[in-house]
């Protein structure tokens, strides 16, 4: 399914579309389509880190992940196609008190989900109670904080702070992200990982979780 | 067009590090560059914590007023001590940075400004964010004009903004922010319109472009000032063309003579 991995790389929605249903039809399971997808979104992901990608390309793959994702769940029902899919890890996602950025939360949101992850996104401005509070409802493997001013960093460390008080740190991996993150404001915020795009806080996240099931917990 | 600078601002790292260490000639520097690019007004952000923002804030007027006097200074703060401790440092009455629909900066904020009889940039945002529609923001904007003209502060002090977001984002939010801006003008005539422009090109390639086309489009739609980086040359030749073909340069005297004073156009090796 060369042609389909090509046509979503290459942000070619229509043929893309045209070429699933094309398999599809032609009997393919639709796990494998889903494959094919996310190899494309693998190669999405690739030219965004090497500059040729940028917000819109990432933002209109994951709408042709989501269209195939409908169309597969119409065709065949969503407990045959959510039933071979267990998954991956439980990532708890927000933007810290103060700041109302979201536009990298919400590709780390939207690319952690096709990834296998489930994602609970508690939006905005969210309090470090409320980060808490979730966090003992949800279990969470990673707790990703996002911040674009300098302000968030103050906010990240509280929302770490809680969670030390709580005894609940050592059970999860923290990742601050956002445009100014950086060494000095991770060591700061003492969490595990910083990151400045989306693209490479899910990479990390994926490699995490992959090593922690082969049983080399870093 | 009334320019405001937006590079002092402490929620950017390096800003921050300069005003924590107390780095004078740093933000001397960066207030006397904006000005000697067209900047009549410098936005300053203190961007730290709430526990040093008013001392910090003070800090920076101090230091900008003295390096440019003839400058306006803007004051970008949500927390009212922060505000009032600059407003009484300063020379000159400086502009408020902002007020919006959240209760908070209505609670302490406006107080200030009317007090003052600052001017005062307004956001259409509230206690729920950020509305998606052109109706929706005016409908905040009408009702902060009220409370503003109730507390009798002119509509000729007001800068407000229609909010500017990434079209990365969103293929109408550019269309948003024009009609917002037309809606604004035709029903408060005499209030400034302005905006955080690069705001539009955020997540895109060649951001420097669309963020010319933008302000030209913002410009026709009646955008009067903009908070922008004063020093790209470009953007302030596309500022002033823009200004000229719609009729607000007689005789295209502003153009030539920006021209002629190699303020725009490919720069001239000396």
């Amino acid at each position: 399914m060369q042609d389909l991995v090509d046509a979503i790389a290459d942000m070619m929605e229509d043929d893309a579309l045209a070429l699933t249903r094309k398999y599809l039809d032609q009997g393919v399971p639709p796990l494998k389509v889903l494959d094919a997808y996310k190899e494309a979104l693998g190669i999405v992901g690739k030219r965004f880190e090497a500059g040729s990608y940028f917000v819109p390309e990432l933002i209109l793959a994951g709408e042709m992940m989501k269209t195939a994702s409908d169309l597969i769940k119409s065709q065949i029902g969503s407990q045959e196609q959510e039933g071979g899919a267990k998954k991956k890890g439980k990532l708890l996602l927000g933007t810290v008190e103060g700041d109302i950025h979201d536009i990298g939360k919400d590709m780390v949101h939207m690319l952690m989900d096709i990834n296998g992850f489930e994602v609970r996104d508690l939006g905005v401005d969210v309090p470090v109670q409320r980060f808490c509070d979730e966090y003992k409802a949800f279990e969470p493997d990673i707790v990703g904080l996002s911040g674009l001013l300098t302000l968030s960093f103050e906010s990240m460390k509280q929302v770490v702070d809680a969670l030390k008080e709580a005894g609940m740190r050592d059970k999860v991996k923290v990742i601050i992200g956002g445009g100014q993150v950086d060494e000095h404001a991770c060591t700061y915020v003492e969490a595990d990982a910083w990151m400045t795009d989306a693209v490479a806080g899910v990479k990390y996240a994926l490699e995490w979780v992959e090593s922690r099931e082969k049983g080399r917990v870093p | 067009m009334i320019v405001i600078g937006e590079k002092i601002n402490g929620t950017r790292k390096g800003v921050a590090q300069a005003i924590q260490d107390r780095d004078a000639a740093f933000v001397r520097e960066l207030a006397i560059r904006q000005f000697e690019n067209g900047a009549a007004y410098l936005d300053l952000n203190a961007g730290t914590l709430p526990r040093s923002e008013p001392d910090d804030m003070v800090w920076l007027v101090e230091i900008v007023q003295e390096a440019v006097p003839e400058a306006t200074l803007c004051l970008d703060s949500a927390n009212p001590r922060a505000l009032r401790a600059g407003i009484e440092k300063a020379v000159k009455t400086p502009m408020v940075n902002s007020l919006s629909g959240e209760q908070f900066r209505i609670d302490g904020v406006l107080p200030l400004a009317c007090e003052f009889q600052s001017e005062l940039i307004v956001l259409p945002l509230d206690d729920n964010g950020i509305p998606r529609t052109s109706d929706g923001r005016l409908n905040i904007v009408s009702r902060l004009v009220a409370m503003t003209r109730e507390r009798g502060l002119p509509d000729n002090k007001l800068f407000i903004d229609p909010l500017v977001m990434a079209i990365s984002t969103g293929t109408e939010n550019g269309n948003i922010t024009l009609e917002t801006t037309r809606k604004i003008r035709e029903e408060f005539p005499q209030v400034h319109l302005t905006c955080g422009l690069s705001n539009i090109s955020f997540g895109m390639p060649l951001r420097s472009i669309l963020n010319q086309a933008f302000l030209a489009l913002l410009i026709a739609a009646g955008m009067d000032s903009a908070l922008i980086n004063a020093e790209e040359r470009e953007l302030r030749g596309i500022m002033m063309a823009a200004e000229t073909l719609l009729g607000k340069d007689r005789h295209c005297m502003n153009f030539n003579r920006a021209f002629r004073a190699g303020k725009i156009g490919p720069q001239q090796v000396s």
